[in-house]
């Protein structure tokens, strides 16, 4: 029992990390974001191929961190200069093609589920502490405190800074921030570049749980958008708390005799269940006007 | 004229593909109100959007204090001095009243500027916007624009939906703005009210300048306003502008001062 809520718990950090970061990129440039997962993993594997040469491990996380975010850049470039007019479901159309278009180029330069996987570091693979007879590792505490530490650091961020709110002006009335003078193109490609760093720390970090090959990680935005929703797409806090839920029910549908076999199903259903509390409109009605 | 901050020559403006402003030529000159005057649909926020770069300008030239803004996107026809109060209250509203003029700050611009121009707004200054009143929304907008440390202010109607003692304030509070040397461009649906406080006006119709000079030709001269607002245009401007115009049902606001009730005449007021 203890065990599984354990499994669940790392599960729900890595969960919450991955809606986190559609989640602020819906909230912060308007755009559900479904190439994420694809943009994190090329910087996950620039790191690695690095790391493979020998290279110092941290050293090599800086640099695929700069890539990540640089194609991240790259994308907001292209969005902000061609399709600025267009609305939400054209840029979305325009992350799916190159969700696609990275998973084909990944898949070319990496190798596929069972020839590429990498050996990706893990260096929070040690045990934090024992509780009763269960090990805790590292990367459970390091996942969910990343998680809270963005929860809580773009919550500040956002209230507390210059930067921050004309970030939130940008995303409540984006021809009126510029009327007043914030320069949304450029706010908005570092907004990308930041978002395609993160993401690229978040696949780093989960890389070695779930086997490290470039078609399971980039196919992570599913996970990520499905938690995202618990979130409503706008709210940090609650996407977080989703994500660790969704982790521990997992957990706990896999310690359970009866329902084992069905665990994968057991987010599916949660997210199918609050997607109709919420269409009844209760506390999203707030939440999801933007 | 000379000494005029704001220059617009031939400038032509369309939204998506439709041309809605034609050839505008305008002056806006510091510490003064200049007007722009029109019934509805003729043009008058497009002309506002094209200025600030909301849409497009397709041709003419634009110049901020010397400086050709025409090609500039709108952050940066903000940041080199323009201010513009859009038509409907565009407060952040979920963001502070503080925070909506912190956002705009720029230059020699300061909060104790705005909070001495609307003191009621110091009082809600950790209140979102969204919860004030229509005027206390308005107040934030004027005082966002303020805040920027602007050379011009476009103004679109700020009395919109608002009660005859708010408008007043309001429209202290640009005689203020004119008197720290600003210059403000104002589009009003009060004629009347508008041209007690303007000095020079252009009166648009399809998208055409067909009037400009100062107010006072225009002051009571009601019968002259409504031929400017409805009457016949002059037939070349008529028929180029023709998918421009929106059918003018009524006058430009119940209770308009300026514009009697009887039907348009068919004469143009071209000047
Ligand atoms: N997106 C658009 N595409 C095509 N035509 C438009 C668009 N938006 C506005 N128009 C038309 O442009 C014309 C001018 O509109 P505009 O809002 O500039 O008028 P206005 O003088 O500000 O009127 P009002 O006094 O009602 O505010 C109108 O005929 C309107 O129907
Ligand atoms: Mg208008």
């Amino acid at each position: 029992m203890l065990n599984s809520v354990i499994a669940g718990l790392t599960s729900g950090g890595v969960y919450a990390l991955l809606g986190l970061c559609v989640v602020l990129t819906y909230r912060l440039v308007a755009v559900v974001n479904f190439s994420m997962a694809a943009v994190g993993s090329m910087g996950a594997f620039v790191m690695v191929t690095l790391t493979d040469t020998g290279l110092n491990a941290w050293l090599a996380l800086v640099v695929g961190a700069v890539a990540g975010a640089v194609l991240a850049a790259l994308l907001g470039a292209v969005l902000v200069r061609w399709f600025g007019e267009h609305d939400e479901r054209t840029k979305a159309a325009v992350t799916v093609g190159v969700y696609v278009a990275l998973m084909a180029v990944g898949l070319r330069l990496f190798g596929n589920t069972t020839s590429g996987a990498r050996r990706f570091p893990a260096p929070f693979d040690a045990p934090a502490f024992t509780v009763g007879s269960v090990v805790v590792p590292q990367s459970v505490l390091v996942s969910l405190a990343f998680a809270v530490l963005i929860t809580v650091g773009v919550g500040l961020l956002l209230s507390r800074t210059r930067v921050g709110l004309r970030l939130q002006a940008l995303s409540e009335r984006p021809s009126t921030a510029q009327v007043v003078g914030i320069p949304a193109p450029r706010l908005a490609v570092a907004v990308w570049a930041a978002i395609g760093a993160i993401s690229t720390l978040v696949i780093v970090l989960v890389a070695p749980r779930l086997g490290g090959d470039f078609s399971t990680l980039g196919k992570l935005i599913n996970t990520a958008l499905a938690v995202a929703m618990l979130g409503a797409f706008r709210s940090l806090p609650l996407t977080l708390a989703g994500g660790v839920v969704l982790g521990l029910l997992e957990g706990l549908s896999a310690s359970l005799e009866a329902i084992q076999q069905y665990r994968g199903i057991v987010p599916f259903l949660v997210i199918l269940v609050l997607l109709w509390w919420r269409s009844r409109g209760e506390i999203w009605d707030t939440a999801h006007s933007r | 004229m000379s000494g005029e901050i704001l220059r617009l020559r031939d400038v032509s403006i369309s939204r998506g593909e439709v041309p809605i402003v034609h050839d505008v030529s305008l002056d806006v000159v510091p510490g003064a109100v200049t007007l722009i005057l029109g019934a509805n649909g003729a043009g008058k926020t497009t002309l506002m959007d094209g200025i600030a770069g909301l849409v497009r300008n397709t041709s003419g030239t634009i110049h901020l204090d010397g400086v050709a803004i025409e090609r500039f996107p709108t952050y940066r026809r903000a940041q080199a001095g323009l201010g513009y109060v859009e038509q409907s209250r565009t407060v952040f509203r979920t963001l502070t009243v503080e925070q909506n003029l912190l956002v705009s700050q720029a230059g020699k611009g300061d909060l104790d500027m705005v909070y001495r121009l609307f003191p009621e707004l110091e009082k809600r200054r950790n209140l979102q916007a969204g919860h004030l009143s229509g005027g206390e929304q308005q107040m934030v907008v004027l005082g966002r624009a303020l805040i920027s440390d602007p050379k011009v202010v476009l103004i679109d109607e700020m009395s919109l939906g608002l009660a005859p003692v708010i408008v007043s304030r309001l429209m202290k509070a640009v005689g203020d703005l004119v008197g720290l040397g600003i210059a403000v461009l104002l589009i009003e649906q009060f004629a009347h009210l508008a041209l007690e406080v303007g000095t020079n006006a252009y009166v648009l119709r399809k998208g055409r300048v067909i009037f400009s000079g100062p107010c006072e030709e225009l002051r009571g001269a009601d019968q002259r306003l409504h031929e400017l607002y409805f009457g016949a245009a002059p037939a070349t401007a008529a028929d180029t502008a023709a998918p421009v115009a929106r059918p003018v049902a009524q006058p430009v606001a119940a209770g308009t001062p300026a514009v009697p009730s009887d039907g348009p005449e068919p004469e143009g007021g071209t000047r």
